[in-house]
């Protein structure tokens, strides 16, 4: 092997691979544009349902409690504190107004509330509403926590006119504190959807240039030619393994390009609905240096296997559909993890190809980081690129599999 | 120049080329005539060891085809038949420069013999231009140039006028007597007779991977007792129907 040659296969490769323009919009423009149109869709439906559900909400009395002394009794007592719920009228039957989505919720107010209230009695405001629509599943607790707030004071001005102490009512007092780091929190989202794309992408940005540089070659007629140089088949096989690699890595970084271009577009996507002041978080250098060099490590274990089956089909279309399985089976463990949180990542993890990244890319995000574990993850990565890379140099070998066309 | 000992490739079962010996000498046309499947493409892939022998060797401009096979490749230039097998993406002169590079070649001699390749084949207006959209004929002066460009002493063309019209297939004949003019020593397959008669100094009749004969065309006509070297081959590897 020759790394002169090796050298010459990369270059060329390079060059014809940034010339093809279905690369660079499936592995640069597409991921650099397709997150920031994600996140503001996505944020911006996030950012629009919190709106629907904390403001403007609709209530209305039903027919039976439609008198002027409810109404002010609505406006001024139950609802006096929260200026978002607003009062409205409405014909006809209430349930089809809820259906219509004329109204969100519709007051039944016990008809003697007045009478049961002098005597101390509990009455009844039965609250009809759509519970199969999001909106008003969320708002529906801000009106109870409304009613529940008047209820509230009303007990407190019994007790007052009791002359009893209110603290009585209060025994224990919930105090919150939060024990995540303060460098760790915040970045919910980032934790469940950067290791899956990241994971998703490494595993698949290769996959156009895999693709043309050995199956593409083979079917235009270069494959055979270049075979008859002076370069041995490893140097071949490994500038373009080069080339493989370098195109997955372009993909994960027009994608973190994109997940940071989004975050400035639309920082609510990421913290879900909060200011994108909640996104800040530190990672320490070297678990940082780790993590990268086992998501490189991953995108070598693809480019690999990617090279080993595109050596194996015999034409274009043929690697296309053997690396959709591939596609597939990087999805898989990538979608199972997306809830994961980095305190249940297990050890097995490190050992497993992809999830190891996955596992990494989790800790270090979510700040929990255990040096030992990425340690595991990074010699289980090299050992993984080893045995794809002689995977593909076997393939390459094989003239049975060179020229099974 | 080249002589051929034994040569040996099984797939399994199958004897693809089966003990073939023959001898070509320098500046000689040697044409390797078989049906379909008869083991001409695995003779020159053998040759050109893309295919590592299972029995027998060669000895191609003094090296040895199995023990020193980079040296082997420094000395041969292929051309396949029927797709050019050219990059697309790349300009004429960087698919001429790509193959001379990977043969070892200086980057200032490289570009010299660019510069003379062109104006041999006329590629002077379309050197620099990416080779996608170009005319087959144009493809085809890009594909010879690049099949030369270290200056090998041995030409091999497995069948390259297969799937061609008329014009395209003068421009390979001709191409193929100026590789002779040069000195080299050339092998093509082909199981075009006329191609044959009209290019070949000797002439190799292979029929289900064994070399069932060899010689110039009178030869062969004269060992057999036949009026055209058809009539021979038909003798030597015609099937019944």
């Amino acid at each position: 092997m020759s790394w002169k040659h090796v050298w010459i296969v990369f270059k060329k490769e390079v060059k014809d691979m940034i010339r093809d323009k279905r690369t660079l919009i499936s592995n640069i423009l597409i991921p650099i544009i397709l997150m920031p149109l994600l996140f503001t869709l996505m944020g911006g439906g996030i950012e629009k349902m919190e709106k629907d559900i904390t403001e403007n909400i609709t209530v209305a009395l039903a027919p039976s409690s439609n008198t002027e002394e409810m109404r002010n009794f609505a406006v001024n007592e139950l609802f006096v504190d929260n200026p978002n719920i607003k009062l409205i009228e409405i014909e006809g039957d209430p349930v089809e107004a809820i259906r219509n989505d004329d109204v969100r919720f519709v007051l039944d107010i016990d008809e003697n509330y007045i009478e049961k209230l002098e005597n101390c009695q509990p009455y009844s405001v039965t609250v009809l509403y759509d519970q199969s629509d999001t909106k008003s599943g969320g708002s529906f607790g801000i009106v109870a926590s409304a009613i529940e707030q008047y209820s509230q004071k009303v007990v407190a001005q019994r007790l007052v006119d009791m002359n009893i102490d209110l603290n009585i009512l209060q025994p224990v007092q919930i105090q919150q504190s939060n024990a995540a780091d303060e460098k760790g929190s915040g970045n919910m989202m980032l934790m469940m959807i950067l290791p899956m794309l990241a994971a998703i992408l490494i595993a698949v940005g290769g996959i156009p240039a895999a693709t043309d540089l050995v199956a593409g070659e083979k079917e235009r007629g270069t494959f055979e030619p270049l075979l008859t140089t002076q370069s041995g088949r490893m140097s071949i096989l490994l500038g373009k393994y080069m080339t493989v690699t370098l195109f997955s890595i372009i993909c994960v970084m027009a994608q973190l390009i994109g997940v940071f271009i989004g975050s400035i577009v639309s920082p609510g996507f990421l913290t879900m609905g909060g200011t994108g002041a909640d996104l800040s978080f530190y990672i320490p250098p070297v678990a940082l240096l780790l993590t990268v060099l086992i998501t490189i490590s991953l995108g070598m274990v693809f480019a690999g296997v990617q090279l080993a089956v595109s050596t194996y089909s015999r034409s274009f279309k043929e690697a296309q559909t053997y690396m959709s399985f591939l596609m597939i089976i990087s999805m898989i463990p990538a979608y199972a993890t997306m809830m994961m949180q980095p305190d249940d990542v297990q050890l097995y993890m490190f050992f497993v190809p992809l999830l190891n990244a996955i596992a990494s890319l989790k800790m270090v995000l979510g700040n929990v980081i255990n040096y030992t574990y990425l340690g595991i993850a990074l010699a289980t990565s090299v050992a993984y690129v080893f045995i794809s890379l002689v995977l593909a140099a076997s393939m390459f070998n094989k003239e049975k599999v060179l020229f099974r066309s | 120049m080249l002589e051929l000992k034994e040569l040996t490739k099984h797939f399994g079962e199958v004897k693809a080329a089966d003990h073939i010996s023959f001898q070509v000498g320098k500046g000689e046309i040697f044409g390797l005539l078989g049906e379909n499947g008869a083991g001409k493409t695995t003779t020159l892939r053998l040759l050109a060891t893309m295919l590592k022998p299972t029995f027998g060797t060669a000895a191609i401009a003094g090296y040895d085809l199995v023990k020193e096979p980079e040296k082997v490749r420094s000395s041969i230039g292929i051309l396949f038949g029927g797709e050019t097998g050219l990059y697309d993406r790349l300009t004429a002169a960087e698919n001429i420069e790509y193959f001379g590079e990977l043969n070892n070649m200086e980057k200032t001699k490289l570009k010299e013999r660019v510069k003379e390749l062109s104006e041999i084949f006329g590629m002077q207006e379309f050197i620099n231009r990416r080779t996608g959209k170009f005319s087959r004929g144009m493809k085809q002066k890009v594909a010879f140039a690049r099949s030369i460009v270290h200056n090998p002493d041995i030409m091999l063309f497995d069948e390259p006028t297969a799937g061609l019209d008329v014009s395209a297939i003068r421009d390979i004949h001709e191409f193929i007597l100026d590789c002779k003019k040069d000195g080299k020593t050339i092998i093509f397959s082909s199981h075009t007779m006329s191609e044959v008669e009209k290019l070949c100094d000797k002439v190799g009749i292979i029929h289900k991977g064994k070399l069932a004969d060899y010689g110039t065309i009178p030869e062969l006509m004269a060992k057999y007792n036949e009026k055209s070297l058809e009539e021979v081959f038909i003798r030597l590897a015609g099937e019944k129907i």
